[in-house]
């Protein structure tokens, strides 16, 4: 636990949060966690870092955090493996929410990551900071990861490490 | 989005509920002020469990159909293992079918929570979704947050995960939680009994639509206490009742073009799974506090008012958690996870009360425990008549409201039923055409 800060005059408790995000069992849904899994080898406890199968856990996850960086899954039509760096925290502008409202998996009580920012946006308790770090996939089927999102792993947690060293935090384990 | 058919009907699309991973649709054609077709359209592809279930060995169903739905895993599980411990002929133990009971509650709390107030709720206070809600109401989602983790965090502790869990099996469990884990959880589990309590309250003071539905309720029962994780038999409003393993010659599955989902009926009529039956059937197995609250939000002993489902399922919300609480107050660590069991050629049933109504499952078993036969009935494809009896009436009902106004009040009927059509449909498109 940090020391309590103010942040453009809202106080804030705790440092960050790293979540992967995502179902293990559905192909490449299974990014965030993996991608968390070698974040926190690397960071050696110097963070929290967790995963989440329901993005609703998100909000109260990262209530009161100055930062929050989660890794999803992402279908945006780029090439399967491609990470893309999304800052989406309260000094951002909003996401589309028809991301939320209409595509992603799940059905029909499945809440997405969008709408767990919007959520937690119109609550009030999303960190000034949310970095989504977006990996791609090409599968969202009940299996194992495809192989091109399985290679950008490495580059995923790279783009964490990065957001995490701007920071002040850097990895204690080699890559 | 509305737009005007050739023939000047009116044609509403409605937006999706959530992520979507299917299709579902709903079509109303209205002519002369009557109905003329109602039809509940699932476009889910079919995902063939039942078929790839087969030559499977019995001991798998638990973890296989567990992952036909992320918000009533539990209710897989616990069909499918009560029906192969029948197959199998062994009885499992008070203490593991107590937490069966609890893992049971924590998608109950789970799943209803997140109904109540993330996607019925808004229907009643005027919203198209929780995040407009959330804006003038921020402190009631704060609320159902709160309670949905209280759901993940049980099912978490009790099934190792707080989606599929994996901690389950035919037998049992692979271990039973540490009773300091599930005492760790008794302060949200105490705060969650007196917001759900609050909540009752609070869903009773909405604006109810007048309708009456003559339903045939269906439900589980059991001597000793109001039905979850299994019933001791079926019974419905028509005075019918039965053993579970009887459900197969009751219920009849047929398939109609409009619907991936097979629709039912119990002998021979369209019925009704779900809270409202749950409750109406079940009224005196609550537990004190929670007919207390019932009564005081304005309920009486039975419920056939669809709208008012949120009611009730606030009331089973409340009992949830009561039952959680009594659970664990109950509980002591050193109980065997599981009782030791071998294949045996058979037949047999297991049903359970899903958040949104009876599911069953009937397996035939080889003698070396390979599965031969596969069948698994969920509750929203057994409401579908029922559905769409519901969209009939509501249709012909408000047939003077604007299509806005009546496309608003058809899908808030949908969504009484707090429809899994994920095990089915994730988008409704209703289409209203007037004639």
């Amino acid at each position: 636990m940090s020391a309590v800060e103010e942040v453009e005059g809202v106080v804030v408790v705790g440092p960050l949060v790293v979540v992967g995000l995502g179902s293990p069992d559905r192909g490449d849904d299974a990014v965030g966690g993996a991608v968390a899994a070698r974040v926190g080898e690397r960071m050696g406890g110097q963070v929290r870092v967790v995963t989440r199968e329901d993005p609703t856990a998100l909000i109260q996850l990262w209530g009161g955090c100055r930062e929050a960086i989660v890794v999803d899954a992402v279908a945006s039509g780029r090439e399967p493996g491609t990470v893309q760096v999304i800052e989406a925290g309260a000094d951002a502008p909003p996401l589309p929410t028809d991301a939320f409202a209409a595509s992603g998996r799940g059905g029909t009580h499945a809440f997405g990551l969008a709408g767990a920012v919007e959520l937690a946006r119109a609550l009030g308790t999303l960190p000034p900071r949310v970095i989504i770090v977006g990996v791609e996939a090409a599968t969202f089927a009940y299996g194992p990861m495809s192989p091109q999102v399985s290679a950008s792993i490495g580059a995923a947690a790279a783009a964490v490490e990065a957001e995490l060293a701007r920071e002040g935090i850097e990895a204690t384990t080699c890559a | 989005m509305t737009h005007t058919l050739k023939d000047g009907g009116q044609v509403l699309n409605v937006g999706m509920l959530a992520r979507v991973e299917g299709e579902g649709g709903m079509h109303i054609e209205i002519k002369d002020r009557k109905v003329v077709d109602v039809q509940l359209n699932i476009f889910e592809p079919p995902r063939f469990y039942e078929g790839f279930l087969r030559g499977r060995h019995y001991t798998e169903p638990p973890d296989i159909t567990a992952r036909i739905c992320g918000i009533c895993p539990v209710a897989y599980q616990s069909a499918s293992t009560e029906a192969m411990e029948v197959i199998c002929g062994v009885q499992t133990t008070d203490a593991i079918q107590t937490m069966r009971r609890l893992l049971y509650c924590g998608e109950w709390i789970e799943s209803h929570a997140l109904h109540i107030f993330m996607l019925h709720a808004p229907d009643f206070l005027g919203y198209d979704s929780v995040l407009e809600m959330a804006e003038t109401h921020g402190d009631v989602v704060q609320m159902a947050l709160r309670l949905k983790k209280c759901g993940n965090d049980l099912m978490d502790t009790v099934g190792g995960r707080a989606i599929h869990p994996v901690n389950v099996r035919v037998g049992g469990f692979y271990r039973m939680p540490a009773l300091a884990d599930l005492m760790a959880l008794r302060p949200e589990l105490e705060r969650g009994l007196e917001d759900a309590l609050a909540a009752v309250q609070l869903v009773s003071t909405f604006d109810f639509p007048d309708m009456e539905q003559d339903y045939t309720y269906v439900s589980l029962r059991h001597p000793d206490y109001y039905p979850l994780e299994r019933g001791a038999e079926v019974v419905a409003s028509s005075g019918v009742r039965f053993p579970v393993a009887e459900m197969p010659l009751h219920v009849e599955e047929f398939h109609v073009a409009h619907s991936n989902a097979l629709h039912a009926r119990f002998d021979g009529e369209p019925f009704f799974v779900g809270p409202l039956a749950r409750y109406t059937l079940n009224f005196d197995q609550l537990s004190p506090r929670c007919q207390e609250a019932a009564l005081s939000a304005g309920l009486t002993e039975t419920c056939r008012n669809p709208f008012k489902s949120i009611i009730v399922r606030t009331v089973e919300l409340a009992y949830a958690f009561e039952e959680a609480l009594r659970i664990i107050d109950g509980w002591t660590d050193g109980h065997a996870p599981s009782v030791p069991t071998w294949p045996r050629a058979g037949e047999g049933v297991g049903a359970s009360e899903a958040p949104r109504g009876t599911i069953w499952h009937r397996y035939r078993v080889n003698e070396a425990g390979i599965i031969e036969d596969a069948q698994i009935v969920p509750p929203t494809s057994q409401n579908q008549s029922s559905i769409e009896m519901d969209l009939r009436t509501a249709a012909e009902q408000w047939v003077d409201l604007d299509d806005h106004a009546l496309t608003h009040r058809c899908e808030a009927a949908i969504r009484n039923y707090d429809p899994c059509i994920s095990c089915a449909t994730h988008f409704l498109d209703l289409r209203v055409k007037r004639s």
